[in-house]
């Protein structure tokens, strides 16, 4: 018995200690180094992370070129299906336009009627803000995170909160933020929530991602019954983001409010980041 | 000159098992097929660093999982350390089965490797859960553990055609 066990320190000790033919260093010493970096980085030492800053830029851009083969790939697919598809989907734009011309008139005419109850009601005219063109570098999928790496930094006034959208559609948020680049929390990641507004009423509801394609909407008004297809805006309550960014439209997954997002985060190559000035103590 | 080229080639594809394993933490090719089958995702770095540990220790040395591990940390956004800490867990287990181990077959290997995803989950999860803000989706880990574990014996055949590859070049 009293061998056994001396067998299993022995093995226990030269697995730990021992160093291989080409290993320069123990597991020992090499978990030790991890748990002093895990503990600097968890509580934020300004030594840890100025050099997670450095080590984050060079990776991404390294990740960047290590990736653009397969992406050169998946570009010559698209490419491909873009051109046999093109001349279904001139049809279809051709009668869009068509629809679109005659709605000119009707947006016209709402336009300034708008303009015209602004007026009356004496309402500042919504901020316009400065927002600034990323190129995505990186949208590793992981089990854990949802999020996308972007190639702007605080080189270009990014800061941690900034909305970021595709189009006029909202995507997610900064949560990190480099001298180079910066690492967007998306929607749908389980550590986002956001509150929003929608429909008529405008109702209030928190917008949580679940880790799934459709974030869910929580926190919506006692015995309030939800129909699909409304769109879901940011309702700037946070203090955080503007209200009336578009989101998404409702729809009922298992009785369950949930929101199928405009901007599908699997597509995007280039998103913009709206450089709103930021409260930290509301981040 | 064909003494020089012989040995460049054989380091290369001694090499090769190492460079499988930096492009896998660095570039977006992922083992996540949420889009096909939306449980499926394994861990592709686990297997490497098991089967290469051991069989060959020459092949990855420690210092290469620990900067593996500190990249994907990047990649990924999680806390820096956290994959180092969990992939070195798993060099631990595969040391430690390499030095109690006299015959090695595919079972014993598939088996033992229970052992060593469940140390690196653990570690990932107190740390995470213990240290860390973030929020995870702890089916999809398990998920995730599931299939990094019914895949193994796949990837060791594959490794192991690899590995008489090496050994013939090695003796050519």
């Amino acid at each position: 018995m009293a061998s056994s066990r001396e067998d299993f320190g022995i093995a226990i000790r030269s697995a730990l200690l021992q160093r291989g033919a080409r290993a320069k260093f123990s597991l020992f010493f090499l978990f030790c180094f991890s748990i002093i970096i895990f503990f600097l980085d968890v509580n934020k030492f300004n030594v840890i992370s100025l050099a997670r800053n450095i080590i984050n830029d060079g990776i991404y851009r390294l990740s960047n070129v290590a990736t653009s083969p397969i992406k050169a790939f998946g570009m010559i697919g698209e490419t491909s299906r873009n051109v046999i598809f093109t001349f279904k989907e001139n049809k279809i734009l051709k009668n869009e336009l068509e629809q679109l011309r005659n709605k000119d008139f009707q947006v016209e005419y709402l336009k300034s009627q708008n303009e015209f109850l602004k007026r009356t009601l004496e309402k500042d005219k919504l901020t316009e803000f400065e927002s600034v063109i990323a190129k995505v570098l990186l949208d590793k999928k992981s089990p854990y995170l949802k999020s996308i790496v972007i190639n702007r930094g605080s080189k270009s006034k990014i800061t941690r909160g900034m909305p970021v959208v595709d189009g006029n559609y909202l995507v997610g948020r900064v949560v990190e933020v480099n001298y180079l680049s910066s690492r967007v929390l998306l929607l749908n990641d389980l550590n986002s929530r956001i509150p929003v507004t929608l429909g008529e009423d405008a109702v209030q509801a928190i917008l949580t991602g679940k880790g799934e394609a459709n974030p869910k909407l929580e926190y919506l008004p006692e015995k309030y019954s939800i129909n699909e297809g409304i769109t879901v805006f940011t309702s700037g309550k946070d203090g955080i983001f503007s209200g009336g960014i578009p989101v998404g439209e409702t729809i009922l997954v298992d009785e369950e409010p949930k929101v199928r997002l405009f901007s599908d985060a699997n597509q995007l190559s280039f998103v913009n980041v709206q450089l709103i000035q930021i409260n930290e103590e509301n981040f | 000159m064909a003494v020089i080229y012989k040995n460049f080639k054989t380091s290369f594809i001694n090499f090769i098992p190492l460079l499988l394993l930096y492009y896998l933490s660095l570039s977006e090719i992922d083992t996540e097929f949420s889009n096909m089958f939306s449980i499926l995702s394994f861990n592709l770095q686990i297997i490497i660093i098991y089967y290469w540990v051991l069989k060959d220790e020459s092949i990855i040395g420690n210092g290469h999982i620990f900067i593996v591990g500190i990249i994907n940390d990047v990649v990924m956004g999680l806390p820096m350390g956290i994959s180092a800490i969990s992939y070195l867990a798993v060099a631990f287990v595969a040391s430690y089965i390499r030095n109690v181990t006299v015959n090695f077959s595919l079972f014993t290997d598939w088996f033992t490797f229970i052992l060593a995803i469940f140390f690196s989950n653990l570690t990932f999860f107190i740390l995470v859960t213990n240290f860390t803000d973030l929020e995870l989706i702890y089916t999809e880990l398990f998920y995730n553990s599931f299939f990094t574990f019914l895949f193994y014996p796949a990837f060791w055949l594959f490794f192991n055609i690899f590995r008489k590859i090496m050994v013939v070049r090695k003796d050519d």
